[in-house]
Formats: structure tokens, C-alpha cells, sequence
């Protein structure tokens, strides 16, 4: 048996003596890891939906009447005095009829009797990329609806405006279980590994006079820590995962979660959510052996 | 008891273990445990370091494997200046010394094998050879049947044997045995001493404190003479 293999075993001894400790400790990890890791998730996903919602943002304005071509032109240079615009369509009584029936497929049927006159005309603007905040958008359309004919302008906004709060207050939350993970790993570790020093207070006092090397008092607590770290992450992002699977199969249908195609960490985010726990779990041992073994 | 170690002009090679030179030690705030105190012990020695009790005895050991530093003088170990040592340095020192505690120093909730082998474990030696060395110990000090008891349940003669046994698990360079025979009865103190001569053939240096003059009486071994932190010779 080498070196690494006795500070493995003495590792394994301090471990089963204070083992309801140390269950506690993992626990406790585990769970901010769970907590931190899921907030992470919705958020994530939460920012993946609002990707999509952006880029196929379009304000429509609704006309009263048919846009002349010549018409057209001449607010195509007003819009585009205001704003930078991506795209701008017009739709008249004919397309929107178009479209809408081919949105109906087989139940087009319905619009037989009707004809186009009942679809009001539109004008479909696609603004830039750049136009981001909800306050520009807003601002946008609020100028839109000045436009001569303009009867009504329509962007989502409501749909948009919970989706932008929401994400905002995703975003404390993350940061918050983020410093409750931070806090609970570095000091529940570095406290259990105070704890597994005061145990073996008496001992190491002797190993140290029997000429125990620093490896041999410092590794094994080290080893406790980064195992604390190791487990304790991957038990809490396995809870998620199961959590996840179990949340899709409950809900899963084709409408609701499908519009924000919910999706699990990808495995790089995964790895790197175990690496930050481990790090953080091996740094809170390190910040115990620093602090009680000075030698 | 008549001793049959071989005394130190025997020896071919007389280099010194331990050299001190006008070693002081006062505690905190003026109590003079050692005042000038100078000796040579060379390898492959025995020496008794007697004196009644608080000459100073315990303090001059302590010295040897760096548990105290003196206040005053110089004392080497194996050629190393121990005022000028590094905590590695100390490290090394202390794997190549075995000490029996005057206060026993083990674990008592742990088994008296397992308090041998920590000393063992520290050098990462084979749990083959540990148990094999281990069970020679026991053996020799009458306590096999006592392996897997935990220390504390012991009596202090068989906690001091435990003691004694993890002093002398490594075979080491130097032994230093602390009133060795203070808790033990005339039988058990014979094996001891058979021990430490076994030790010393295979080229232990021994350096036993006592002031239990019938372990030293007849011996023709060096004898280090503390009153009240002065030697006399
Ligand atoms: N840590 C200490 N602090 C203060 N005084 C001490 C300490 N250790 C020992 N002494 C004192 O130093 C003297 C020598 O003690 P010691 O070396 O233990 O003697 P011995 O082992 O010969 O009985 C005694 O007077 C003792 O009270
Ligand atoms: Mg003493």
C-alpha cells in the first residue's frame, strides 16, 4: 500500500467516525446544489424562450383602409425615419385572407361564404435586432399607431412584458441560491472538517509526534472535503435530472412545455456545475486545514 | 539486575547521536528546568538519565525530539543544528526517533494494535510487515490477548507496554524511553529492558530516563546524573 492509499484509508476512518455528520453535510450540499442548479435551469431556459420570442418579434399595425403603392412608399421613409427596421410588409385584405386560410388547411372550408373584405389590411414591422428593451419596443409602437390609417398596433407586449419580469426576477434568484451554494458548501464543509479535526485533535498531536508528514494530517481532511464536493454535486444534479423527467413526463403535451421546448443542461454545463462544487467544497476543507493544522 | 549493553568504547564507530552544549531551558516565567547543561551521547549507546523527580529529566528529552527548544546552548541531533530546523526537518527527525512517553501519550479509545501501527503507518510500511511486528512486541511484553482492546480499558503498567511497544515498532535510530518501568513490576520490567537490549544490538542508541536505580545500578553503561537541571558527573 503506497503513500495515497493510506491517506485514502485514514480518509475512509475519520469519514465512518463522524459518518451522521458527514451525512448531514452531504445532504445539505446536495440540496444547495439542487436548489442553485434548478433556478439555473429555468433560467436558462427561461432565456432560450426569450431568444426565440426576439427573433420573430414583429409589430402589426392594422389599417383601416387598402395602402396605395405610392402610399406605401411614403411610409416605408416614415418608419424607417424613426427606427431601424429589419423588414417591413404590407399585407393587404387579399394576403391576410391567403394566410389565413392556409393556416386553416382542410377547414378552410369555413371561410367560403366570407371572401377577403372582412380581414383588415396590416403592415408587419420587423424591427432590428438591436431594439431590445421592452421600453424601445413600446415606444416603437407607440409611434406606429400615430401613423395616418393606423387603427390598432399589436406586439405581444403583455406575453413579453411577464416573460421580461419574470426572467428578471429568475435572474435574483439564481444569483441568490448561487450565494446560498456558495455559502453552504464553503462553510458546512470547512465546519464538518473543523469538526473532524477536533475529533482527532488528540490524534493528530500524536501522529505529529510520531513525524506524521503534512500529507499524511492534511490529506486525508482534504480527501473529505473534495468527496463532500464530488458526491454532493453529482447527488444534487441527478435529483434535478429525475426531477426534470419527472416534471416532462407529468406535463409533458403538446402545448405548454413544447412552446418553450424545456430542455436539461447541456453536458458541458453539467460538468462545470460539478467542477464549481467540488472546487468550492475542496476550498472549504483547505480553508479548515489552514485555519486549525497550521504547522 | 545485571545489564550485559555494550558500552560505548566497544564500538568502532562513536559518532555522536545527541551533542549538547551548554543547554539551558527556563519555562515561562523563571522556572530553570536545565542550566548548562553539556554531554555527547555517541550511536549505538545506552544511557540512564536519572535524577528525582523534576530534576529535569523529561525537558532534556523533549529537547531531543524538538517538543521544546532550549533558551540557551546548542544541542544537535544526528549533526543537525535543532535551533536552526525546518517543521519537514523536525518531520524526518521524529520518524527516525521512537519515544515512550512518561505520560503514555495513547489513544484510548483505540485498539493497542492500532495504536502501534499509527507509528508504523506514518511510514507507510507494509500492514504485512505492522502485524508481524506488531504481534513480536505484544508478544514480548506479555500482551497478545490485549491486541484488540481498546488502550483506555488498560491498567497503566499495560498502557505504559503500549507505549514502549509504538516507541520500539520502527526499530528506530534512537529510542528514548520515559520512565520506562515506573508502572511495571519486576518481571515485566526485565522483559523491557530485554527489549531495548535487542534493539540496541541491531544498533539502537537508548537513552532510558529513571530514577528506578535497580535498572542502572550494575550496569557498566553511561549514566547522565540530573540535580536540579545540572548534571554531575
Ligand atoms: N511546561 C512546563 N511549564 C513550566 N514548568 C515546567 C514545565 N514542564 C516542566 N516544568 C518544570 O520543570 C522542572 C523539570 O521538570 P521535568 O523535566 O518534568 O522533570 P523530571 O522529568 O525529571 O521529573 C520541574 O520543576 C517542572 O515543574
Ligand atoms: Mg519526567
Amino acid at each position: 500500500m503506497g503513500q495515497f492509499g493510506y491517506i485514502v484509508k485514514q480518509a475512509a476512518r475519520n469519514i465512518s467516525h463522524t459518518w451522521s455528520t458527514q451525512l448531514m453535510t452531504l445532504l445539505t450540499v446536495s440540496l444547495a446544489v439542487l436548489i442553485f442548479s434548478f433556478f439555473f435551469l429555468v433560467y436558462t431556459n427561461m432565456l432560450k424562450a426569450g431568444a426565440r420570442l426576439d427573433d420573430d418579434l414583429r409589430i402589426i399595425i392594422y389599417l383601416e383602409n387598402e395602402i396605395v403603392p405610392e402610399m406605401q412608399k411614403q411610409m416605408r421613409k416614415k418608419i424607417k425615419d424613426y427606427g431601424e427596421v429589419e423588414k417591413i410588409v404590407f399585407i393587404s385584405k387579399q394576403d391576410a385572407f391567403e394566410r389565413l386560410s392556409r393556416q386553416l388547411g382542410n377547414d378552410r372550408d369555413v371561410l367560403n361564404d366570407l371572401g377577403p373584405s372582412f380581414l383588415p389590411p396590416s403592415i408587419e414591422v420587423y424591427p432590428e435586432k438591436n431594439l431590445k428593451t421592452l421600453t424601445q419596443i413600446k415606444e416603437f409602437s407607440d409611434f406606429l399607431a400615430t401613423l395616418p390609417g393606423a387603427s390598432k398596433v399589436q406586439y405581444g407586449h403583455n406575453w413579453m412584458e411577464r416573460l421580461g419580469y419574470f426572467t428578471k426576477l429568475l435572474r435574483i434568484i439564481v444569483m441568490l441560491s448561487g450565494a446560498l451554494l456558495l455559502l453552504t458548501t464553503v462553510f458546512i464543509v470547512s465546519y464538518t472538517i473543523r469538526l473532524t479535526v477536533v475529533a482527532r485533535h488528540e490524534e493528530i498531536e500524536i501522529l505529529r509526534l510520531l513525524g506524521a508528514n503534512n500529507a499524511y494530517i492534511q490529506g486525508p481532511l482534504f480527501i473529505e472535503g473534495f468527496l463532500q464536493g464530488f458526491l454532493g454535486t453529482s447527488i444534487g444534479i441527478f435529483s434535478l435530472y429525475l426531477l426534470y423527467h419527472w416534471i416532462k413526463s407529468r406535463f409533458s403535451g403538446p402545448d405548454i412545455l413544447n412552446i418553450f421546448e424545456f430542455s436539461f443542461f447541456p453536458p458541458s454545463i453539467t460538468f462545470l456545475i460539478i467542477c464549481t462544487g467540488l472546487i468550492l467544497c475542496s476550498g472549504g476543507s483547505l480553508l479548515s486545514i489552514r485555519k486549525y493544522l497550521r504547522i | 539486575m545485571t545489564s550485559t549493553f555494550k558500552i560505548a568504547e566497544d564500538l568502532e564507530e562513536s559518532r555522536p547521536i545527541v551533542e549538547a552544549v551548554k543547554v539551558t531551558k527556563v519555562y515561562t516565567p523563571d522556572v530553570v528546568a536545565l542550566q548548562d547543561v553539556s554531554f555527547r551521547i555517541n550511536k549505538g549507546e545506552v544511557v540512564f538519565l536519572t535524577g528525582m523527580s523534576g530534576a529535569g529529566k523529561t525537558t532534556l528529552l523533549k529537547l531531543i525530539y524538538c517538543l521544546e527548544m532550549p533558551t540557551k546552548g546548542l544541542i544537535e541531533v544526528n549533526g543537525r543544528d535543532l535551533s536552526k530546523i525546518t517543521s519537514a526537518g523536525i518531520q524526518r527527525l521524529r520518524q527516525t526517533i521512537g519515544v515512550a512517553y512518561q505520560d503514555f501519550r495513547v489513544l484510548p479509545k483505540v485498539t493497542v494494535f492500532q495504536n502501534i501501527a499509527m507509528a508504523m503507518e506514518v511510514l507507510y510500511k507494509e500492514p504485512k510487515e505492522i502485524k508481524s511486528r506488531i504481534n513480536e512486541l505484544l508478544d514480548m511484553l506479555n500482551l497478545l490477548e490485549k491486541r484488540h482492546t481498546p488502550a483506555g480499558k488498560l491498567s497503566r503498567g499495560e498502557q505504559q507496554r503500549v507505549a514502549i511497544a509504538r516507541a520500539a515498532a520502527n526499530k528506530p535510530q534512537l529510542l528514548i524511553a520515559d520512565e520506562p518501568t515506573g508502572n511495571l513490576d519486576k518481571t515485566i520490567s526485565a522483559r523491557v529492558m530485554e527489549l531495548f537490549k535487542q534493539l540496541n544490538e541491531s544498533g539502537t542508541t537508548v537513552i532510558i530516563a529513571t530514577h528506578d536505580e535497580t535498572i542502572f545500578k550494575d550496569s557498566k553503561n553511561m549514566v547522565l546524573d540530573l540535580h536540579h537541571g545540572q548534571l554531575s558527573f
